[in-house]
């Protein structure tokens, strides 16, 4: 059956060995961050409240990845979004047709990187760097890189901010549910169903899926166009809970998402991936870098502890691999 | 071929699954067949034999649909046919095999046995259980010992994986199963493996086109031989008239030999 040889299939989908740092981690963190503030519940409210931001963008990242594509526009993604939002707002627009408008701003340039990726068959690193930038500037170009206030339009307590950033019963953020959520229903799609398989043979033979009549420009469009809904659900929710659009929203996040991948065993070459390792591997990256300041050290350098932390595991995932495949 | 046009209804019933008809395929300026015919019997492994550039690749393209001859005729099991498309040939129960392109490593052997065609319960979500249970009576049916039914394809050898896209076609049911140098890469055993597939498949009822550059492997299990050199048709031989040495020759030479 699937689920005989349970342990070889989850060494295969590589995430124990990133579930084994996680926990590692957590402990490291809370003996030695001074006064034990790691489980301490402010921090731990925090860590529910921020950690979807990048946690959410990953999902999509991540199950692009498996698909064989790379998507950095996603750090242009979040704030126009946001920013659609917010002047949509200032317009007096209805909420619900706010919200889908907003929604359709992910769908769009899912829509463009989808299909130029597909159809000029380049890289697509670079052709998302390049759409990326092209978006960007297009944002810079007509907010002036103000940041926008929304509190004019949107008194607090709307129904769209008590669904997306709401808290509940004054301890839980919602948000922790919609990442929780979202990671449910697309583990269900990219493990149990059809189109799930066809995103991880598209990574893994392109050519062998076409040949078995999988439209596989079909499938990477659509996780395309999942990446950038799943930001657009990020950028507005990061515009309700600062009460405002700024321009530099979701700053890094095109590479952490990479980074929170790769750490959760997503191959960087496609075909190979789970969605419990792109949640742990997002959560891993993001305790560190909490510890790291509650520990006191330097907040400039957390780069280089995560970069050292994404080497290791890309360095590991190989290595796995070959291991777990003999 | 005369007799052929002269049949009004576009049918033609011979006892031939296949039968290609004057085929010419350029690419450009580039013959690359040239008035070729190629017959298959039902229940029959012919050997598709000729040195790199003769047009074996080209023949099998347009016969699995990825190319469309640009003269000629195509009759599957007697019916005039038109492949458009790879879709259009699958329908019709041709299946190509190539190496190493048919399958995704790191999926596991249900996940590729069915890619494409997954069955699934409701909502697009796989019935796992029954595509385990299917792939691995298919692959036993081949003859196919795999252990660990659970391991992805990246784990298994050569022939093995073989195994798993012949068994691939012989669920789904094929009537020609076209194999593209199937045992190119592999140890003298594992082709001998592949070979056994190829026997089990005859022995299911579907005809094998078989292309390889080995006339030793061609001449074990080919019952008939056809020899293309520089897009045309060179020979198109039983196994009781040739020999290996007769078929190596006219490979080299490219030229039938003058008594």
């Amino acid at each position: 059956m699937e689920n005989q040889k349970l342990i070889p299939r989850l060494l295969s989908y590589k995430v124990s060995f990133t579930l084994i740092v996680f926990v590692a981690l957590l402990v490291i963190f809370q003996i030695f961050t001074p006064g034990h503030t790691f489980f301490q519940r402010a921090n731990l409210f925090a860590m529910a409240r921020l950690a979807p931001d990048l946690g959410i963008v990953t999902l999509g990242v991540g199950i692009l990845m498996i698909c064989g594509e790379f998507d950095l526009s996603v750090v242009s993604t979040i704030p126009i979004s946001s920013y659609v939002f917010v002047k949509l707002l200032g317009f007096g627009v209805p909420l619900w047709i706010n919200l889908i408008v907003t929604l359709g701003v992910g769908v769009v340039i899912g829509l463009g990187n989808g299909f130029l990726v597909t159809r000029t068959r380049l890289p697509s690193f670079i052709l998302t760097l390049g759409t990326m930038l092209f978006w960007k500037g297009l944002l810079y170009a007509s907010s002036l890189m103000m940041p926008i206030g929304i509190r004019s339009w949107l008194p607090p307590g709307s129904w769209l901010e008590n669904i997306l950033v709401g808290i509940i019963g004054g301890v839980f953020p919602v948000q922790a549910l919609w990442l929780v959520g979202f990671a449910s229903l697309l583990a269900v799609m990219l493990h149990f169903t059809k189109f799930g398989n066809w995103i991880f043979v598209t990574g893994d033979n392109e050519t062998a899926a076409r040949a078995m009549g999988i439209n596989t420009s079909a499938v990477k469009i659509m996780a395309y166009v999942g990446v950038g809904v799943l930001c657009s659900v990020v950028g507005l929710m990061q515009c309700l809970r600062i009460e405002s659009f700024s321009p530099n929203q979701g700053v890094g996040v095109e590479l952490k998402s990479i980074a929170s991948a790769v750490v959760g065993g997503t191959a960087l070459t496609g075909g190979i991936g789970s969605v419990i390792g792109i949640f742990v591997g997002t959560l891993t990256i993001q305790i560190i870098e909490n510890g790291m300041i509650l520990l006191g050290l330097p907040a400039f350098g957390i780069g280089t502890f995560i970069g050292a932390v994404v080497i290791m595991f890309a360095v590991l995932n190989k290595y796995i691999s070959r291991w777990s495949s003999r | 071929m005369a007799d052929v046009q002269s049949v009004s209804t576009g049918k033609l019933d011979d006892g031939y699954l296949v039968r290609m008809i004057g085929i010419d395929k350029y690419f450009g300026r580039v013959c690359a067949l040239k008035g070729v015919d190629f017959r298959v019997r039902y229940n029959e492994i012919v050997s598709l034999v000729g040195d790199n550039g003769a047009g074996k690749s080209t023949l099998i393209k347009i016969l699995s649909g990825f190319h469309t001859a640009d003269r000629g005729e195509i009759f599957f099991e007697g019916k005039k046919v038109h492949l458009g498309s790879p879709r259009d040939a699958k329908n019709l129960g041709i299946e190509t095999v190539y190496q190493e392109q048919a399958l995704a490593p790191h999926v596991s052997i249900p996940r590729n046995v069915f890619m494409g065609r997954e069955i699934t319960k409701v909502l697009g979500i796989m019935d796992g259980r029954r595509m385990h249970a299917e792939s691995m009576r298919t692959i036993e049916r081949l003859g196919l010992q795999i252990k660990d039914t659970g391991a992805v394809v990246e784990a298994l050898s050569g022939g093995q994986r073989q195994g798993v896209a012949i068994a691939r076609v012989l669920y789904f049911k094929a009537k020609l199963v076209i194999l593209d140098e199937p045992t190119i890469a592999l140890s003298v055993k594992e082709s001998q493996q592949v070979m056994a597939f190829m026997k089990q498949l005859r022995s299911e009822g579907i005809s094998v086109v078989f292309i390889t550059h080995n006339l030793f492997h061609a001449f074990q299990i080919a019952e008939r031989f056809v020899v293309l050199a520089r897009g045309e048709l060179l020979a198109d031989v039983d196994r009781k008239d040739s020999s290996v040495e007769h078929l190596s020759q006219l490979v080299i030479s490219g030229h039938h030999e003058e008594k």
